[in-house]
């Protein structure tokens, strides 16, 4: 009974946040969902598989092959539909992991203060002063090309920021009378936790998790258009790495078919991504909802 | 704001803290790599013409770069190397890192200084229009455009680019730095076709860096156009321009200053890709074929540089941050 009233909550609110969404938030959630669906149901609508060579050399596109095929033969449309998951996959897990583990940290910091919050944001520091891409180049190298490796990479720069943001959050909070009042009640330090500090942390954190996904996708691509992703799997950016590989590609009208679908289909999910995360901050943080947005 | 003398040891604190774990981190990264430096001793990146190597030869070369000492012996030796400017030898290219990296760094450095001196032109002079005119239908617009163009990361915005100027429009060239075996006639001709060379991957980056600075410009100007000096400013009859450009931009200028450190550094780190899809020789482009070759002193060196050209961007920008606003520091 509780969780079917608890989902019911959740649906709820996330009706009246998506009434509040501005045009734009709204494509957003549209978009998302459309590409969510293609991924989900890539087996029912690709027609092929992705690393089967159906069809002769870099055709055009046709009834067969929707955007033709690359240079191996493959078709490109089933390729599109499969990469959907790969980039939805990386972002998420990695925007999941970073964004919850760097929250706890980010509480724990909060709430314990002294070494273990000296300690912690040392490393925040550090790690945020690093130069992220170009390490990111090297580590991804040595660790060897797999979604694995790729996800644990990525978490591992991308948890500080939330740490960070949470930390201060908590220490803002901390210094309510209200906190003061409820510890005088007795209030254990996890009941503080649940009722007063995690509804005030967790619209930021959601916020900080999209915006780790869009940062996860972005590095996942980049290093696949290296040739640092993993060779096994089909994700837009690799398909990017195998499209630029090809020599004389710019030269030919093969990029017609082959570089623009994975382009356009990496643009669409990052705005749609960005349109969310932005309302969502909106509509979240009171602070800027005083502000009105301007 | 009060900068202590404890506040400015902290900075520089921290500033060694990370440098120590970067060397750290720079030593131990490529050692861990799988493969070594002797797998595939090739002449060309194509892998076409592979040598390989004798048990003999392989240890005669292990031996010859060090790669044989315990690895606490050979990072002293990288530490002392280091401290007399010598970062080893390059096993791809056969010449001294420093050689190496020289060679690329200028064409990096190029595209980067064009590309933040650009955007810094169009973001303010931008973000001006934009707050003179703001809650019209111009600064909305302008705006919600430059916010959603933000989105995308450089290197798409660069296949984009080539896309229409390079490969549709033919206007610009595909790849490379300065036309192979070109004669130049004069200076003014060799300096042409560097800039038609550099103008996209220049484009690219100062298009990805340009909203930062156009939101930064807009809203600390919205926020000094409220001040007291601005309206006795309007008050002694100056005009409105005057008014804009004397007495706000200047002073709302001071955050974009700072911003500019920060860009330099998401530049470096951008140049890497965009330099890739352009194949400009810049260090980027030399990073990848380094970590392609497993060259672990080429990767070294370059993340070295990198990374501590990013550092002392930001170490540099609080002291001219410092110097313009008097009110910070003592």
């Amino acid at each position: 009974m509780r969780i079917v009233s608890f989902l019911e909550d959740t649906a709820g609110s996330a009706k009246k946040i998506f009434s509040k969404f501005s045009i734009e938030g709204k494509i957003g959630v549209c978009g998302i969902a459309l590409i969510v669906a293609i991924a989900i149901l890539a087996p029912l609508i690709s027609g092929y598989s992705p690393a089967k060579i159906t069809g002769g050399s870099l055709e055009a596109p046709s009834s067969t092959h929707l955007l033709g095929t690359d240079e191996l033969g493959m078709d490109i449309w089933s390729q599109i539909c499969y990469g959907a998951r790969m980039s939805l996959f990386i972002g998420l897990a990695v925007a999941l992991i970073a964004g919850i583990g760097g929250g706890a940290l980010g509480i724990l910091a909060g709430c314990l203060g002294g070494t273990v919050d000296q300690l912690l944001m040392r490393s925040v520091d550090i790690l945020l002063a690093l130069p992220s891409f170009p390490l990111l180049i090297v580590i991804s190298a040595f660790m060897g090309p797999s979604i694995f490796n790729v996800i644990l990479i990525l978490v591992f720069f991308s948890w500080a920021k939330p740490a960070r943001i949470i930390r201060s959050q908590t220490l803002s909070i901390k210094t309510n009378t209200y906190i003061t009042a409820a510890k005088n009640f007795g209030a254990t330090p996890f009941y503080l936790l649940r009722r007063h500090i995690l509804p005030e942390v967790l619209p930021v954190l959601f916020v900080s998790i999209i915006s780790i996904t869009s940062y996860a996708i972005i590095a996942e691509t980049g290093l696949a258009f290296l040739g640092l992703g993993d060779p096994t799997s089909k994700s837009w950016g690799m398909m990017l790495h195998y499209a630029t590989g090809f020599k004389s590609i710019y030269f030919t009208p093969f990029w017609q078919w082959w570089l623009i679908p994975p382009l356009v289909a990496l643009i669409f999910l990052l705005l749609c991504l960005a349109f969310i995360g932005r309302d969502l901050e909106q509509v979240l943080d009171p602070r800027l909802r005083q502000a009105g947005g301007a | 704001m009060q900068m202590t003398k404890s506040d400015k040891q902290e900075i520089i604190f921290r500033f060694a803290l990370t440098l120590l774990v970067l060397l750290a981190l720079n030593f131990l990264l490529p050692r861990m790599m799988p493969g070594d430096p002797f797998s595939t001793t090739s002449s060309d990146v194509q892998g076409e013409e592979v040598v390989v190597m004798t048990q003999e030869q392989r240890e005669y070369y292990t031996h010859y770069y060090g790669l044989d000492l315990p690895q606490h012996e050979q990072f002293v030796v990288y530490l002392s190397n280091l401290a007399h400017g010598d970062l080893g030898q390059s096993i791809y290219y056969k010449m001294p890192v420093t050689r190496v990296i020289l060679l690329h760094l200028p064409w990096t450095i190029l595209i980067v200084l064009c590309a933040t001196a650009l955007s810094l032109l169009i973001g303010v002079t931008l973000g001006m229009i934009s707050a003179r005119n703001r809650k019209k239908g111009s600064d909305r617009i302008m705006m919600a455009f430059l916010i959603s163009f933000a989105e995308i990361p450089s290197f798409l915005l660069g296949i984009i680019i080539l896309l229409i100027f390079g490969v549709y429009l033919h206007m610009f060239p595909l790849a490379g730095a300065v036309t192979p075996f070109a004669h130049y006639n004069s200076v003014f001709d060799q300096a042409g076709d560097i800039a038609y060379h550099a103008a996209l991957p220049i484009l690219t980056l100062s298009l990805a860096q340009l909203t930062g600075v156009y939101l930064l410009t807009r809203n600390s100007l919205i926020s000094v156009s409220t001040k007291d000096y601005i309206r006795t400013a309007r008050a002694k009859g100056l005009g409105e321009h005057i008014v804009w450009t004397r007495h706000a931009l200047k002073n709302a200028l001071l955050p974009v200053v700072t911003r500019t450190g920060f860009m330099i550094g998401i530049l470096m780190g951008g140049a890497v890709l965009v330099e890739n899809v352009f194949s400009y020789p810049g260090i980027g482009s030399t990073l990848n074929s380094a970590v392609v070759g497993r060259d672990y002193p080429l990767i070294q060196g370059i993340l070295l540089v990198v990374a501590v050209a990013i550092l002392v961007c930001n170490l540099l920008v609080d002291r001219v941050y410092r110097h313009l606003d008097p009110r910070v520091g003592e």
